[in-house]
């Protein structure tokens, strides 16, 4: 108390306005710069996340240990969704075919948008033309997607894939509607709109490539394949590693593709873990046990996270 | 330290925003319209409009309408699980099970319902839970009638199926026949809603089951014993499942398709045979166009023409701030003025069969094919069991079906089996097990 009141006396005492009102500037600026002020500018999105992410994460797990009955009261029911969950027989056979669904989509759609990526690499306006075109499948709303896949897929010889395919003399191909080709299919459809996104990422990934690296390798007589083993792939790890990673939680997650596709048929075939809760919440209206799905997903996604974050550093210490 | 303080301070100013924010006021507000919800298209919508016009004229009660019908079992159940349900709906008979058994509605006083007395006891009957009482309004009826593009059975040479055997051949010719004359093969014969969704398929497939003396659920004394596996049903699935694996007289892609995506195969002349609900005949009538189809009492199976006979019921939902308003517009709903508007309805009527007995059908509709599914009605239509959620038994039969259906070469007796097993579980946990 005793310092501020000689600062505050100070000025007049001293008769140099200017000087004396230093501290007090300071004090203003301080406190902007001070540990609230990163909050004050976090809190609108905060606010959001708080709202729409983390309360209704938190309901979801509460409600998962529940039979739920909004209208009746919910009832206590400590862990048994997770043991219906985990021992379904059809929540296992969802798992197999979602991390099948989940591996083909990545994979395919990486080996595509790193073709891609090759093919439309440069600076001229006819490619940015053409990678905006390319990219449109990741932009397009994903139910659109879906209902014109129904329609490109449709089993039949006057089905349009069916039409292009008939030109090379192949018959038609039941696709959506076979329980041995379903699947296949929907994973096309999610190769067809993830490529795109992997091939931008890797396009950055490749721009970042030192072209002497290319130069010289080619000036010691490496081959193309031979540089894009040892030059290009090399180079582009960190930029894979992430790829996978989101890749793996969106394959795990899929959803839309498939509930527009088939809606979990025929025959089961495409049922997926989102579908199966989906199903378990909405049409038998058991929101405990899907919430419990729901947990049972986030954990091992969240999981899986963590496994290749720590693979990967371990690689960068290494 | 201090960034922590902060970080829970701005978390929790956070958290009490978002609670504030939390509540929703539409049905707790007793000044607020009444917020009405109807199973419906946007050309139905119109007619339910026009109704609850007449509704607020006649009473000064203000509505605020809402047609939903994508998801709408979905997003009823949203609003359920956030407490703040819409004050009625409108929608299928199957609802009350669900709806009854998860406190959605309340006990209906049929005493104490003006015009009750007036309305047919079939159609409360749809209103009724399986402990007697009655938790909704019934506002209109309907049977399944069969839909046959005329033109091309006339075309071929055939004639109307009154027998199974002849509904096959006519679906035969139909697929192979080239009906529509364009030198393709790309007509079909049964157009079949066979998706999982919703259990459409188990919608569909019902008829024929009862027709051969089969069955989901069979009631004894007011309990249930699961009928899947009988005789009967094996027969019927062994005969359907002949139209997808041996004949392939279905459309292309039927196990994956929803009825909305399942009415265009008709309307745009790609199938010819149609199981379906009678309400279809104003879209039909635009396309493929009226004088070019016909509607015919199911053709007989061994064991009869049964078929599926539902309609929809007026729920009113609970925690409504004003139950005399609900109860004054379920009223409204089942007069004669309000039925023989929802029968004018244009394009299409959305009360089917009205559930008032002073409401005259030929009369109203001056149409033949509606007598037709008015004599249906009568005769052999009947419902889905009143157990206390038949949704479950729905949706695994219709999954079971489907599999069936798409794997030609599984046992269908084994297959039917695990599904009675399963359907036995369910009705244990119903309590409703004989």
């Amino acid at each position: 108390m005793t310092t501020l009141a000689t600062k505050d006396v100070d000025p007049t005492a001293s008769g140099g306005g200017a000087v004396g009102l230093h501290p007090v500037r300071r004090r203003h600026r301080r406190r902007l710069t001070g540990p609230l002020a990163p909050w004050l500018f976090l809190a609108p999105a905060l606010l959001i996340f708080l709202l729409f992410k983390y309360i209704p994460m938190a309901e979801g797990i509460r409600l998962s240990l529940f039979n739920v009955r909004p209208f009746l009261g919910d009832l206590w029911v400590g862990l048994d969704n997770y043991v219906t969950v985990l021992t379904d027989e059809r929540f296992q056979s969802a798992l197999g075919r979602t991390l099948v669904l989940a591996f083909g989509q990545t994979a395919g759609a990486m080996v595509l948008g790193f073709a891609l990526a090759l093919l439309l690499e440069g600076s001229a306006r006819s490619l940015w033309f053409v990678r905006s075109a390319v990219f449109l499948p990741v932009v397009a709303a994903t139910a659109v997607v879906g209902e014109i896949w129904r329609l490109l897929y449709f089993p039949a010889d006057e089905g349009f894939l069916n039409s292009v395919l008939s030109w090379f003399g192949i018959g038609a191909q039941p696709f959506l509607d076979s329980p041995d080709t379903a699947l296949w299919s929907v994973m096309g459809v999610g190769v067809w709109k993830g490529a795109p996104y992997d091939m931008v990422i890797i396009l950055a990934g490749l721009a970042g490539i030192d072209r002497q690296l290319y130069e010289s390798s080619a000036i010691d007589g490496a081959t193309t394949l031979q540089r894009l083993r040892h030059v290009t792939l090399p180079a582009l790890r960190p930029v894979i590693t992430i790829l996978l990673t989101l890749a793996a939680i969106r394959g795990l997650r899929v959803f839309t593709e498939v509930y527009v596709l088939t809606g979990g048929g025929p025959a089961g075939s495409t049922d997926v873990w989102m579908t199966r809760v989906f199903s378990l919440g909405f049409e038998r209206n058991e929101l405990g046990v899907a919430s419990a799905g729901s947990v049972v997903l986030f954990l091992v996604t969240l999981l899986l996270t963590l496994l290749v974050q720590y693979y990967r550093r371990r690689k960068e210490a290494m | 330290m201090s960034g922590v303080r902060h970080s829970a301070a701005v978390l929790a100013a956070v958290a009490l925003l978002a609670t504030g924010c939390g509540t929703s006021a539409s049905q707790g507000d007793p000044n607020a319209p009444l917020e009405v919800w109807t199973r419906s298209l946007e050309d139905t919508a119109k007619v339910y409009e026009k109704i609850f016009s007449d509704f607020t004229a006649k009473t000064g009660i203000k509505i605020d309408y809402k047609p939903v019908y994508n998801d709408f079992d979905k997003r009823m159940q949203e609003r359920a699980a956030s407490k703040d349900l819409p004050d009625l709906v409108i929608t299928d008979v199957s609802a009350l099970g669900v709806y009854q058994s998860q406190g959605m509605v309340g006990e209906i006083d049929r005493a104490g319902f003006a015009g009750g007395a007036d309305l047919v006891e079939r159609a409360w009957n749809n209103a009724k839970g399986a402990d007697g009482r009655y938790y909704a309004v019934p506002v209109s009826t309907q049977a399944q009638a069969t839909f046959i593009r005329k033109d091309w059975r006339e075309k071929l040479g055939k004639p109307v199926p009154t027998t199974w055997a002849e509904l096959v051949d006519l679906a035969k010719a139909f697929t192979t026949g080239d009906p529509d004359g364009n030198g393709q093969s790309d007509t079909y014969g049964m157009l079949v809603p066979g998706s999982t969704d919703r259990g459409y398929l188990a919608w569909w497939a019902a008829s024929y089951i009862w027709q051969a003396g089969g069955d989901i659920l069979a009631e004894e004394g007011g309990k249930y014993r699961v009928a899947v596996d009988s005789p009967g049903t094996v027969s019927a699935v062994e005969w359907l499942r002949g139209m997808f694996c041996d004949t392939k007289i279905v459309q292309p892609g039927a196990l994956t398709t929803i009825t909305n995506d399942a009415h265009t195969f008709f309307e745009q002349g790609k199938a010819g045979i149609y199981l379906t609900g009678p309400y279809m005949m104003g879209r039909f009538d635009k396309a493929p166009g009226k004088d070019r189809y016909e509607v015919i009492a199911s053709p007989k199976g061994p064991n009869g023409s049964t078929v599926l006979g539902e309609g929809e019921n007026m729920y009113l939902m609970a925690g409504s701030a004003r139950p005399s308003d609900q109860k004054k517009l379920a009223e409204f709903m089942v007069s004669p003025d309000a039925q023989k508007a929802g029968m004018q309805g244009v394009p299409r009527p959305v009360v089917r069969l009205p559930v008032n007995s002073k409401v005259d059908v030929s009369a109203v509709y001056s149409d033949p094919r509606w007598n037709t599914v008015a004599k249906v009605y009568a005769d052999s239509a009947r419902p889905f069991p009143n157990v206390p959620n038949f949704q479950p038994f729905r949706q695994q039969t219709a999954e079971t079906l489907n599999a069936l259906f798409a794997r030609c070469g599984t046992d269908v007796r084994a297959e039917l089996g695990k599904l009675a097993a399963n359907l036995n579980k369910e009705l244990k946990a119903q309590g409703i097990a004989k």
